[in-house]
């Protein structure tokens, strides 16, 4: 009995190993063979080739990316991409945290572009240049240069492109038509606009202006506006806490203690209390147009229009999600992968993308072609974003930016809680960036 | 018939344990050593597995940060706001659901439902009940002249429905425990105890509570564990944000902040391992006391 029962024990402690061994032996051999595998795709590349596509996209914008990839696998014979929900942006920031980890990433996902520093720090992803560049199926000067501009910019860093643009959205100025010709005005263009329109309209249940929780973006636009740096993508440097960035707060701040502003606050987006009517004007993302599209609909009268200007001076950042594509893919699955980063930002995809989406299509041409023109001219709400690409900036990308913008939303709470002067917490906010950069 | 312990019965419990082991020890041990070495990692390369400097220094800047010191108090008063009054409700309403009324299994589906909801739902459907203007709560309170609360945007009272959200949301699971306790319970003491003439609140006090015991003592353990963690009622509440002015950052909510968002593994790693000595205590002065009052039948 005795003997008997340490047998037991024993053959379970040697099952175990045996499946521990065997699991190494199979990821070994498995790579040996995607090695041997890849050599011979990338001479005759008909191997059939499979690549997941993460992306955070839900409801109407993942029907959207079905039907594209559906289109693209039926154009490629040897391509088979497949799209993964993976829930929220947040959701996939962290599968991709845990994937890289575990060594699983897939061979592209969408990505939003400030996280981009953190991930060639750890060199998830590869520099796209080799494909660009690529006489056969790199992009010519033509097709090079029909990407906007402002997002060029921010997918490269000193030259090296670590990502394609993808679901881009802007800041525009949303307004309330009716009450706006109720009461004689014009459509804002400046600040001073801004102030005078709110102070018209406060009143009688209604809030003259608007800005969402996220209006860090609006005081970086301001501050822009009126000369000053963020912060100094070269350098690593905090410098919002100068006279400007003072100025521009103050100027967030005064409109919101004079009570003819307020923030989304409760309402977690501007677009609930914009569409009820509460609120005659907001500052928001580009790609909230949908969603005040669908709980406008019967309530109200509304446009949209291009960020106001300060002096003169038109600024307003640029923000969403960029493709990337992960290191840990071998050559042949990158190749194709490449081959579905182009369809995805073609001119005939991206300007469907952004009919159907509210994102900004990424390619000059596309504003071109007729049934964007079309969409445009029925819906000229789209119009704001995709005029204001020349004024277009982004915040510095860099390592530790997500903890910047914890610092600098807290701070922002305080200044607007008068727990802090704006000085005081822009002076606080500049110095723990600048510990949490250094 | 009782085994005493020698090799053999010592191997063969073992055995019957080695798949619970196996699973916790996955799932729960390993992770635990791992992140209280990880909170030494000074300056690693989480994704490579390359520790370049151990030291103390996340333990320095994490008793150094102004929001670790407000998310340790902000769970504190997380824990004081939340167990006691849920521990009473739960069993006011358990002694209510144990009597003889109508519709039983009505009512014990509705206070068990919020437990089984989802999170986010709850916190949307809270979300409007908070809400400044058009929130259910600040009508109510109108009838008595109380003028409107900024529920969710006040950090003075953010706190207040985080707390309000998670007693309704834990209530459920409590009553249900405690249903259990109480008819656990032999009728028999309670006949003697109206034969020698006891009224209802002696024999509540007498006769309920000391049979209670083991069940309180559990009902406290779980609640004051669960409560230190609470992470995903903030989440869903104040949609990805600690609440006002961080009026809601708790220790939970520091880890996935320097964690997922701020890339600062060992802070996260050290920040868990405080949370998990505050827990260890608090459970450790539970079982001395518990050691007291507890009677078991």
């Amino acid at each position: 009995m005795k003997k008997g029962f340490i047998w037991s024990v024993l053959s379970i402690l040697f099952l175990l190993l045996l499946v521990a061994c065997g699991d190494s032996e199979d990821t070994e051999n498995s790579e040996a063979a995607s090695a041997t595998a890849s050599d011979t795709e990338t001479e005759e590349s008909t191997e059939p080739i499979e690549i997941d596509f993460w992306h955070a996209m839900s409801g109407p914008h993942e029907e959207a990316i079905m039907e594209y990839v559906e289109q693209f696998n039926s154009e490629h014979e040897n391509i088979t991409v497949t799209p993964v929900n993976q829930g929220s942006y947040d959701d996939l920031e962290q599968k991709i945290m845990a994937a890289a980890k575990a060594q699983t990433l897939p061979t592209i996902a969408q990505a939003v572009t400030n996280v981009v520093p953190e991930y060639t720090a750890n060199n998830f992803i590869t520099s796209l240049n080799d494909f660009i560049e690529d006489p056969e199926i790199g992009l010519s000067d033509e097709e090079f240069n029909d990407y906007v501009d402002v997002f060029k910019e921010s997918s490269s860093w000193d030259g090296t492109y670590y990502s394609l643009p993808f679901s881009k959205s802007t800041r525009i100025l949303f307004y309330n038509k009716e009450l706006l010709e109720e009461n004689g005005l014009e459509v804002p263009e400046t600040w001073e606009d801004i102030r005078t329109i709110s102070e018209v309209l406060t009143g009688d249940g209604v809030v003259g202006m608007g800005f969402e929780n996220s209006y860090e973006s609006e005081f970086q636009a301001i501050l822009k506006q009126l000369g000053g740096t963020y912060i100094d993508e070269a350098t690593s440097e905090a410098t919002f806490a100068s006279d400007e960035g003072i100025e521009a707060m103050t100027l967030i701040k005064e409109m919101i203690d004079d009570g003819i502003a307020r923030t989304a606050g409760e309402d977690d987006y501007m677009s609930n209390p914009f569409s009820r009517g509460d609120v005659a004007m907001y500052i928001g993302s580009s790609a909230g147009i949908p969603h005040v599209a669908e709980a406008a609909d019967g309530n109200i009268e509304w446009s949209t229009t291009t960020m106001p200007t300060l002096d003169g001076e038109a600024a307003t950042t640029f923000a969403g999600n960029d493709i990337v594509m992960f290191s840990q893919s071998d050559d042949a699955e990158q190749k194709a992968a490449w081959e579905f980063m182009k369809y995805l930002t073609s001119p005939e995809v991206t300007a469907d993308w952004s009919m159907k989406s509210g994102y900004l299509p990424v390619r000059y041409s596309a504003q071109e072609l007729d049934n964007y023109q079309a969409f445009v001219a029925e819906n000229p709400a789209y119009e704001a974003g995709t005029a204001q690409f020349d004024a277009g900036f982004f915040i510095a990308r860099i390592e530790g930016g997500d903890a910047v913008r914890n610092i600098v939303l807290e701070e922002l709470e305080y200044i607007l809680l008068d727990d802090k002067t704006v000085e005081e917490g822009l002076t606080d906010a500049q110095e723990r960036a600048n510990q949490e950069l250094n | 018939m009782t085994l005493r312990p020698n090799w053999k019965s010592t191997c063969k419990a073992i055995l019957y344990l080695l798949p619970a082991l196996l699973i916790l020890i996955t799932f729960n041990i390993y992770p635990i050593i791992k992140s209280f070495l990880m909170s030494f990692y000074t300056d690693y390369d989480y994704f490579n597995n390359v520790v370049h400097a151990r030291g103390l220094t996340n333990f320095i800047t994490l008793f150094n940060d102004q929001n670790f010191i407000k998310a340790l108090s902000n769970t504190l008063i997380f824990v004081v706001g939340v167990v006691p009054i849920s521990i009473i409700l739960s069993l006011l309403i358990a002694l209510l659901l144990n009597s003889k009324i109508k519709f039983l299994g009505f009512f014990r589906t509705i206070y068990f439902l919020p437990f089984v909801t989802s999170v986010v739902a709850v916190a949307i459907v809270w979300g409007w009940i908070f809400h400044s203007d058009y929130g259910l709560l600040n009508y109510f309170l109108g009838w008595f002249g109380v003028d409107p609360i900024k529920w969710i945007t006040d950090p003075n009272f953010a706190m207040l429905a985080l707390i309000i959200l998670s007693i309704w949301k834990g209530l459920g699971f409590n009553i249900i425990i405690f249903l259990a306790g109480l008819q656990n319970i032999n009728q028999q003491y309670y006949l003697a105890a109206k034969v020698d003439g006891a009224s209802a609140w002696n024999r509540f006090k007498t006769v309920t509570l000391p049979l209670l015991s083991p069940t309180m003592f559990f009902i406290s353990i779980i609640s004051i564990i669960n409560a230190f963690k609470v992470f995903d009622e903030i989440f869903a509440l104040f949609n990805g944000r600690p609440g006002p002015a961080n009026s809601t950052l708790t220790v939970v909510y520091y880890v996935y902040q320097k964690f997922y968002e701020e890339w600062q593994f060992g802070l996260a790693s050290a920040a868990a391992f405080v949370l998990f000595i505050f827990v260890f205590i608090f459970t450790l002065i539970q079982l001395i006391i518990g050691k007291k009052f507890v009677h078991y039948q």
